[in-house]
């Protein structure tokens, strides 16, 4: 694998082009076109953009931001439609959304205004001191253990990449490095990506076992009904249950250490995305 | 052990929130230390690091884990194993979350002009440092946005870093210390990060929060300080800048 990363690498000469094609794209960041579907845009629809890459049979988004939102929205039944396309929202992050014309991006944020537009608390029934350790907890997953998703993904099980992206192997050649060392340098500046491969899977460990420990036999992650936190956490695992190669590390983490987390996800699968088959089969 | 770390400043005994946590925590533990100021890194690029038995060790999540076994400490024994959870998410939250609000500080506020004059009396740096700080305040901007905090604007950035800390003051409530009646390891992050909001920080709206609007932080940084850090007036006073 040491020598085919080696050869892809080298073609990193060629691909200068395409780097640039990528900046220009991530310098599109549309603030007033409407999507690429083209349609007329339904001004009450929460309209959730992201690139529609992921091959089918996996999950509906490759993306735990875009597990957490598309979950919390139907978890709070804000009807919402999935829109493809090829630009990047406002911050340069996706999943990003239109709303009345706007766009949003980060779900954190777009949570908390669509929690205002459409007066729902998910959250509501926590004691202040509840939606602290909640906070603490949706924080580790989104800014810690994420990046462990970073590093298997895009540098552990480099290779398994082209079973999750669904994208043209001569394009593979071109994107796939480039990402990667985008990725590698955001793990460094994070500081995960300065640890050696064995460290980077103690940190990850310590916070799975933090997540499966506080869930423990609960049904959702807080308690006897779902939350804010549930999101998150759900859509961080699901990416580590349904996108990892068996020999990775996160894999094993979710399906053999901590059997709980399984189980909680396949609950919040069941309960939240019934046409989850529907979902991830069809061809966007 | 040896413990490497920036000097103490007028302000504070150590800039950076590691090392405030680590040098806690070693007090805590009651583990004995030599200071070893200076502005090397250590081996993963990261201060502070520590010199044990001759080997550098970084990063200071493992240094600490690492003297646990070592020194036969455990700072969390009378925490059940749900607690210990709840402290690593603490610790993590406020490791990987409310850190960032430091790059954010140099970004937007430290670095503008009208600053220039607090932030070099607190932090004693010379005029050659402050010259370099600016010529770098481009690739912290960068660092932050591949972070992802550095994508949102001034008042988004405060905004998350509030409510981190209100979920801490919340959490903390009426007691000593987060997890109860008597320090954890997570009171060692947590303080390493609040204290240097209380005392490094002394215009901006963050202290505000930890002083005005939470007060039971600034009295848990105190208490703190109190109790393991009784000489920080004389190390902080002891300066290069009085010598």
């Amino acid at each position: 694998m040491n020598s085919l990363r080696r050869h892809l690498c080298s073609v990193q000469r060629f691909s200068c082009r395409v780097h640039h094609i990528a900046l220009l794209r991530t310098a599109w960041t549309c603030p007033n076109r409407t999507s690429s579907t083209g349609h007329a845009q339904d001004k009450s629809m929460v309209y959730v953009h992201q690139t529609g890459f992921t091959k089918p049979g996996l999950v509906p988004s490759l993306t735990p931001f875009g597990m957490k939102l598309m979950t919390y929205l139907r978890m709070v039944d804000i009807p919402y439609q999935y829109s493809k396309t090829f630009k990047l929202g406002p911050k340069g992050k996706i999943p990003w959304i239109t709303y009345k014309g706007q766009p949003m991006g980060d779900s954190g944020l777009i949570m908390e205004f669509l929690n205002e537009e459409f007066g729902v608390d998910l959250d509501s029934q926590l004691s202040d001191k509840e939606r602290a350790i909640s906070r603490a907890f949706i924080k580790m997953l989104e800014e810690n253990t994420y990046w462990g998703i970073g590093y298997d993904r895009w540098q552990e099980n480099y290779s398994h990449l082209g079973q999750l992206f669904d994208v043209p192997s001569a394009l593979q050649l071109f994107i796939f490095p480039t990402a990667s060392r985008k990725v590698r340098q955001m793990l460094h500046a994070q500081g995960l990506g300065r640890h050696s491969t064995q460290e980077i899977h103690a940190i990850i460990q310590k916070d799975v076992w933090a997540a499966s420990e506080f869930l423990g036999n609960k049904p959702y992650f807080m308690g006897e009904e779902p939350t804010a936190a549930d999101p998150t956490v759900f859509g961080l695992f699901a990416e580590f249950l349904w996108t990892t190669p068996e020999h990775s590390h996160l894999y094993k983490l979710t399906n053999e250490q901590y059997p709980n987390i399984k189980d909680y996800c396949l609950r919040m699968k069941e309960q939240y995305w019934p046409d989850w088959d529907e979902v991830v089969g069809t061809k966007r | 052990v040896y413990y490497h770390a920036p000097p103490p400043v007028k302000a504070i005994p150590c800039l950076t929130p590691f090392g405030m946590k680590l040098e806690t925590y070693l007090r805590m533990a009651d583990i004995p230390y030599e200071p070893m100021y200076g502005r090397s890194m250590g081996p993963k690029g990261k201060i502070p690091w520590i010199e044990y038995n001759g080997e550098a060790m970084g990063d200071s999540g493992f240094i600490m884990e690492f003297l646990n076994r070592e020194k036969g400490v455990d700072l969390n024994q009378t925490l059940s194993d749900a607690d210990k959870a709840v402290g690593r998410a603490f610790t993590k939250m406020v490791e990987e979350n409310t850190y960032w609000y430091e790059g954010y500080q140099l970004q937007y506020c430290k670095l503008h002009v009208d600053n220039f004059d607090q932030l070099q009396d607190l932090f004693e740096l010379p005029w050659a440092v402050m010259f370099f700080l600016r010529s770098v305040r481009g690739k912290i901007r960068q660092t932050m946005w591949g972070h992802g905090l550095g994508r949102h604007s001034k008042d988004e950035q405060e905004g998350i870093i509030e409510k981190d800390l209100r979920a801490i003051s919340s959490f903390l409530g009426t007691k000593p210390y987060l997890m109860g009646d008597e320090p954890t390891e997570v009171d060692a992050a947590v303080f390493g990060q609040l204290s240097e909001l209380c005392w490094a920080n002394h215009d901006s709206y963050l202290h505000r929060i930890v002083t005005v609007d939470c007060p039971n932080l600034q009295a848990y940084c105190s208490r703190i300080k109190d109790r393991y850090w009784s000489d920080w007036d004389q190390l902080t006073k002891k300066t290069k800048k009085d010598q």
